[in-house]
């Protein structure tokens, strides 16, 4: 420092003057001897009338104990309190007090303010509370967090709701718990983690796991947290139920598909099916076998029981048919009386077998109707695939062939 | 002038600052209480004697510099440099707590701005 000791006195003056803390040396008694201006203008709204003599009476309000613990602290030297927290009401501010006693007769003290340090802890606190709150009463929403490796960590308790979960089975556990294999067998959450970590985010539609090993319909959208450098530190998933959209929606495929009378495929569906079919065939040799059914003297059953009874000799036919049918296999309504079964991987002999107890069966049904027994019986003509077909109407066109030779027989019967 | 010139203004004064805007460096330095000297913008231009010997410090380290951030951040607040800062007319007194050299004192302070004027002036005197 330059100019001599009058030059830095002056120095350190200022140096005094502008530290950004408050700087108190003050004596047993509680008589200040030294402030630095921090320490004046904190502790000047706690003294009445601009006194800042004595630090004990300006901070009674706040800390009516310091001179006992001034008094109480018999080690020669030390660190009497540390960072403690004095909460002046009157003007909104938090303090903290620190006091080292340096000798009998001298005691050092350093004042803060951390009033917005304190206020940013408080809305921290409550950002936390509120995130809590919504974490776990969010209802519909199975929101869980997951580490980089797929493990869950955090869960609310919507996850136990929509998927019979409970802590034990879930924290620590691979999240490929809760979504059935792919086709490849891998687990669908690798795919969606995967997919994550790569687009920052990632939204997947499909059947989840209940604990109980059952199926729910859900959309889970995982995103990845970040930490302070934007590096991913793991997953949040949520996952919604969407069972009943799901339902709603086959609900609406099925109405678009199905022949409101009867259940059975309508025929544009059922055209459809025979073209996979077809195309299974062609891809994979696999042959199927198409059984033409058509109702003998339907029109007679109408004139006779009106067309109510016509209707439930429809509706009787398709039920005996699927009482029949394997899975995979299809009804489909082709036009009037007549119905069209779609047999995949059926062989010829296969299908005339199927087609002769199936005529059997509505020989011998009792489809009632007001009363009354309605006999009915049905004429079958049975269409196998050909490796030298070129398109699937050409196994109909077969089978409706048949069907014309077996009515021409006499009706009640099954041709080839 | 010596210092037995009897001066036409004291700390009270109604027209305080119209003699603060005419007076000499050497005038000021005659004041028997401290008068600090500011733009608009809270930049020291005057100094007096009074007041650097209340500080300890001298005029030379002070001038040109932010009085509320950088000389007495102490004032930096509701009381003072708020009151300068949103009452462009500004005659006030207010007790206070300077701690010269480390010492609590009490002061009163007179803050004094018009809009029109080139400075504006803080004026700190003793009190018991």
């Amino acid at each position: 420092m330059d100019g001599g000791p009058a030059a830095a006195y002056e120095e350190l003056l200022e140096f005094l003057y502008l530290t950004p803390v408050g700087i108190i040396k003050f004596r047993p008694d509680g008589k200040i001897a030294m402030a630095n201006p921090v320490a004046a203008q904190l502790l000047m709204p706690l003294s009445g009338d601009g006194d800042l003599s004595d630090l004990y009476a300006l901070l009674a309000a706040v800390a009516p104990d310091l001179r006992a613990c001034v008094e109480q602290f018999r080690p020669a030297a030390g660190q009497i309190c540390e960072e403690r927290r004095l909460v002046v009401r009157s003007i909104r501010k938090i303090l903290t007090l620190t006091i080292n006693k340096i000798n009998t007769e001298i005691l050092m003290a350093v004042v803060r303010d951390i009033t917005r340090t304190v206020e940013q802890e408080i809305r921290i606190f409550d950002d936390q509370q509120r995130f809590r709150a919504i974490f776990d009463n969010i209802r519909d929403y199975a929101i869980y967090t997951v580490s980089l490796d797929g493990r869950v960590e955090e869960w609310n308790r919507t996850l136990s709701r929509i998927g019979g979960w409970e802590p034990a089975d879930v924290t620590g556990a691979p999240i490929s718990i809760f979504f059935p294999p792919d086709r490849a067998g891998q687990p669908q959450s690798t795919a969606l983690l995967e997919h994550a970590l790569q687009h920052g985010s990632a939204e997947f539609e499909g059947w989840r796991v209940r604990k109980d090993g059952s199926r729910f319909w859900g959309d889970s959208a995982a995103t990845i947290l970040p930490d302070h450098e934007d590096k991913a530190t793991g997953f949040v998933i949520i996952t919604r139920d969407l069972t009943e959209r799901k339902l709603r929606e086959d609900g609406l495929v099925a109405q678009a598909t199905t022949d409101p009378l009867t259940g059975a495929l309508n025929r544009r569906a059922g055209e459809a099916r025979l073209d996979d079919v077809f195309a299974r065939l062609q891809r994979s040799g696999q042959t199927f076998a198409v059984l033409m059914i058509d109702c003998d003297h339907f029109k007679a059953v109408n004139d006779r029981w009106g067309h109510s009874g016509g209707d439930k000799v429809l509706v009787s036919l398709v039920e005996i048919c699927r009482d029949r049918l394997r899975d995979g296999d299809a009804v489909i309504r082709w036009g009037g009386e007549e119905f069209v079964l779609l047999l995949p991987n059926t062989s010829s002999d296969n299908a005339l077998m199927v087609a002769e107890r199936l005529r059997q069966s509505v020989e011998a049904a009792r489809i009632e109707y007001n009363g009354n027994t309605i006999p009915v019986t049905i004429s079958i003509g049975v269409g196998t695939a050909d490796k030298a077909d070129v398109r699937a109407d050409q196994v109909v066109q077969r089978a409706d062939e048949a069907v014309y030779r077996a009515k021409h027989a006499g009706r009640n019967k099954v041709a080839e | 002038m010596s210092a037995t010139t009897v001066l036409p203004v004291g700390f009270a004064s109604a027209d305080l600052f119209r003699w603060l805007e005419t007076a000499t460096p050497d005038e000021l330095d005659e004041l028997p209480f401290g008068l600090v000297a500011m733009t608009h913008d809270g930049i020291v231009e005057r100094y007096n004697l009074a007041e650097a010997r209340l500080s300890g410090l001298t005029p030379e380290r002070v001038i040109g510099r932010n009085f509320f951030t950088a000389v007495a951040p102490c004032t930096n607040n509701f009381m003072v440099a708020y009151r300068f800062e949103s009452e462009p007319e500004l005659d006030a007194v207010v007790d206070y707590v300077f701690t010269f050299r480390l010492a609590p004192m009490k002061v009163r302070l007179r803050l004094l701005q018009h809009l029109a004027a080139r400075h504006m002036y803080l004026v700190v005197e003793k009190r018991d």
